[in-house]
């Protein structure tokens, strides 16, 4: 296994951009090769050892044996992840934008809060996030029709509006509460919110399933109960629990399935 | 009652309003010595704009010097000192544009590119939402002229045009003789839904009035309807199950019917979701009837603006050049998104005041970063500008390209001359461009 650890040397208040820091791009090289690996500031190119200090052990033969390890402030750099495909890579401090995005297999831990965008047009992978996150998590870009199409988004705190938006596969799991609009233009994939959703879950859903364990204010009228289950099977799992079973969204002509619990 | 003007010495018609997106193309100027005297056809609110010129005007360059107060100075030291300033910074915004003209939005564009700065307009503080939805599910576009000639449903939600665009009514939708609607208003049914009892509400046939911010819920359950659901409680979003139904119906049997929408939907809780839940309303009110749908658009040119950028970069506001290449992320490259989170290092505002439309905490941050300000006249942005550079009127010191909210390009004339020392956004922004060009070859 290779650990590469990179820690903040420098801060800044302009946004670095981290999207050529992936495992599968340096498993393989040297600490100098390493160091010398471009990153973006605002319209200027750096070379990672500007703003990092950087350590190398062990040794990979694949990308996938590799541990990149951020340490120190991260709450300005954008895209960390981003495209990742396998290996892991752990940060020890809040995350800006746009972590996890466009990942297709890999690992990502994030031991603080990241910002909006996180997991968007995720495919494959794992990506963790022990604190909160803002809006848009699982989402797609702008304009596009598919948001998640694969790959898990745990949030062990709270997620903030329009989660898993345009989401077309995969999973998330939000240990905390959630704003409105959690998998609106939902067209697959699997969302559990264990705490509570301010209002209007699944708005414009076409299929998929959206559970809800805990308080939520108002559902649309696109929502039909069919029925109150006990104990229901959903998605692999018993779900302990009287929960109302909704099928919607009827205004969009969608067949998809909200559990909320009573 | 004022007295008609008769003191004037020239007459120009057909001239082309610069206040709101209407872009009014019918307006007639009264001239005497090189002065607009009088206004015929404009409302009150583009009247106001045209005639009241030299009030608060900037006439010439200037830089703020080391006791920060703003001094006169020359063309060429001020031009080059922003040159520099934009040259050497690392996250530079360029904001604005929404009155001006095409032609110096082109130029903005290229200089956005030399320099890497990220490029955006007023979109992103009203109907940036809206390019949002349409971008997400299309846009039922129409024309004025259509609505004009063929409207016999108006359906005004969250705007009121009576005070913001005050011949939208009688020029365009409500009371004119259209082709197929003879009798103009006796042939109309107007709506307007709003949670306010607006002008507008006051001259319209119904008014039915929502919750704020419930909007998302209230289209949702028309689109209910329409589909052939049942409304499952008596009441959605503080409006009578009964009224809905009964909206449903008008909609469903009218022939041709058009939605103007404004930042009363816009910038509710639910934001760009609103519009795009909105779109798929006419969408499925195509299914019985023919619909479609405009946006309430502010100034002259923020269209245009919109409509340049995505012909030049594909990416329709808050475009990042920062890699060389254009970039588009709501929320990252919009500028009040990056005021907040205090990126930017340079900030040149063209043919707008973000002293009067951004947050005050966008502003603290303005406060202390270069600024440049290319306006007609001292607003609230001038107190915060180190370099004032003075520019011409579209439409009425300059000719260009503005576009109306129907995406209708509509060429503004030149009526008048501009003041001695005033030039053009165009010319201030080409001979900004060259410099910065230089100064790149320079190394």
């Amino acid at each position: 296994m290779k650990t590469i650890t990179i820690k903040t040397k420098k801060l800044t208040q302009i946004p670095i951009e981290f999207d050529n820091i992936l495992p599968e791009e340096l498993y393989d090289k040297p600490k100098d090769q390493i160091d010398n690996t471009i990153i973006y500031h605002g319209n200027k190119e750096e070379v990672l050892s500007t703003y990092y200090d950087v350590s190398v052990s062990g040794i990979a033969s694949s990308p996938d044996k590799c541990l990149i390890h951020l340490i120190g402030d991260y709450s300005h750099v954008k895209y960390i992840g981003s495209h990742l495909s396998c290996g892991l890579i752990i940060v020890d401090s809040d995350v800006d934008l746009h972590v996890g995005s466009e990942m297709s297999g890999g690992h990502i831990i994030v031991n603080g809060n990241a910002e909006s965008y996180a997991g968007r047009e995720m495919s494959g992978g794992l990506l963790e996030i022990i604190g909160n996150t803002k809006e848009l998590c699982g989402c797609a870009y702008m304009g596009q029709w598919q948001g998640m199409t694969g790959g898990k988004i745990i949030i062990y705190g709270n997620a903030g509006k329009q989660l898993g938006e345009s989401m077309a596969g995969g999973e998330i799991i939000v240990k905390g509460d959630c704003d409105y609009l959690p998998g609106i233009h939902m067209s697959n994939g699997y969302i559990q919110i264990d705490g509570d959703v301010t209002q209007w879950p699944a708005g414009q859903m076409k299929n998929g399933e959206l559970v809800i364990n805990g308080h939520i204010e108002q559902t649309l009228q696109g929502f039909r109960k069919i029925e109150a289950v006990i104990n229901p099977y959903i998605h692999g799992e018993y779900h302990i629990g009287r929960y109302n079973h909704y099928i919607g969204d009827e205004s969009a002509r969608g067949k998809g399935s909200v559990w909320i619990k009573e | 009652m004022h007295e008609p003007i008769t003191d004037y010495d020239k007459v120009v018609r057909n001239c082309s309003c610069s206040y709101c997106g209407n872009n009014c193309d019918d307006i007639t100027y009264l001239i005497k010595d090189n002065n607009i005297v009088g206004v015929r056809h404009a409302c009150r609110l583009g009247a106001s704009k045209i005639i009241n010129d030299n009030d608060q005007r900037l006439l010439n360059p200037m830089v703020r010097n080391s006791e920060g107060i703003l001094e006169e100075t020359s063309w060429d030291y001020a031009l080059e000192l922003t040159a520099q300033l934009l040259h050497d910074s690392i996250r530079p915004v360029l904001y604005g544009w929404g009155e001006t003209s095409v032609e110096a939005i082109k130029k903005g564009c290229q200089i956005a590119q030399a320099t890497g700065s990220v490029i955006d307009n007023q979109s992103t503080i009203c109907h940036g939402a809206t390019i949002q939805a349409f971008q997400k599910v299309g846009h039922p576009v129409t024309t004025l002229g259509e609505v004009k000639n063929r409207a016999d449903v108006i359906i005004y939600i969250g705007t009121n045009p009576m005070d913001d665009h005050p011949r939208h009514l009688t020029r365009y939708t409500t009371f004119p003789e259209g082709f197929f609607r003879p009798n103009g208003r006796d042939d109309r049914t107007l709506i307007t839904i709003d949670p306010k009892y607006t002008n507008t509400a006051k001259v319209s046939d119904e008014w039915i009035q929502f919750n704020p911010n419930e909007d998302y819920s209230l289209i949702n359950a028309l689109r209910v309807i329409l589909s052939g659901g049942e409304l499952n409680t008596n009441e959605i979003a503080g409006v009578d199950k009964d009224t809905l139904y009964k909206l449903v119906e008008t909609m469903k049997n009218t022939e041709n019917g058009v939605i103007f929408f404004g930042l009363g939907l816009t910038q509710t809780l639910t934001k760009q979701r609103s519009v795009d839940i909105l779109i798929q309303l006419v969408e499925d009110l195509n299914r019985y009837s023919k619909w479609s749908m405009l946006p309430m658009r502010g100034f002259f040119n923020v269209n245009g603006f919109n409509i340049a950028m995505t012909s030049e970069t594909g990416y329709p506001y808050g475009v990042d050049f920062a890699r060389g290449y254009p970039r588009y992320m709501i929320g990252e490259t919009t500028t009040i998104d990056l005021l907040n989170r205090r990126e930017p290092d340079f900030f040149l505002a063209v043919a707008a005041d973000p002293g009067i439309q951004f947050p005050g905490y966008s502003l603290k941050h303005l406060a202390s970063i270069p600024t440049v300000q290319i306006d007609t006249h001292w607003g609230p942005y001038t107190e915060l500008s180190d370099i004032v550079l003075p520019s011409t009127r579209v439409g009425v010191e300059t000719a260009g390209t503005g576009y109306r909210m129907d995406s209708i390009p509509i060429y503004m004339k030149k009526v008048i001359d501009k003041p001695e020392n005033c030039h053009s956004d165009e010319w201030i922004l080409t001979q900004l461009y060259n410099r910065i060009i230089n100064l790149k070859e320079a190394g």
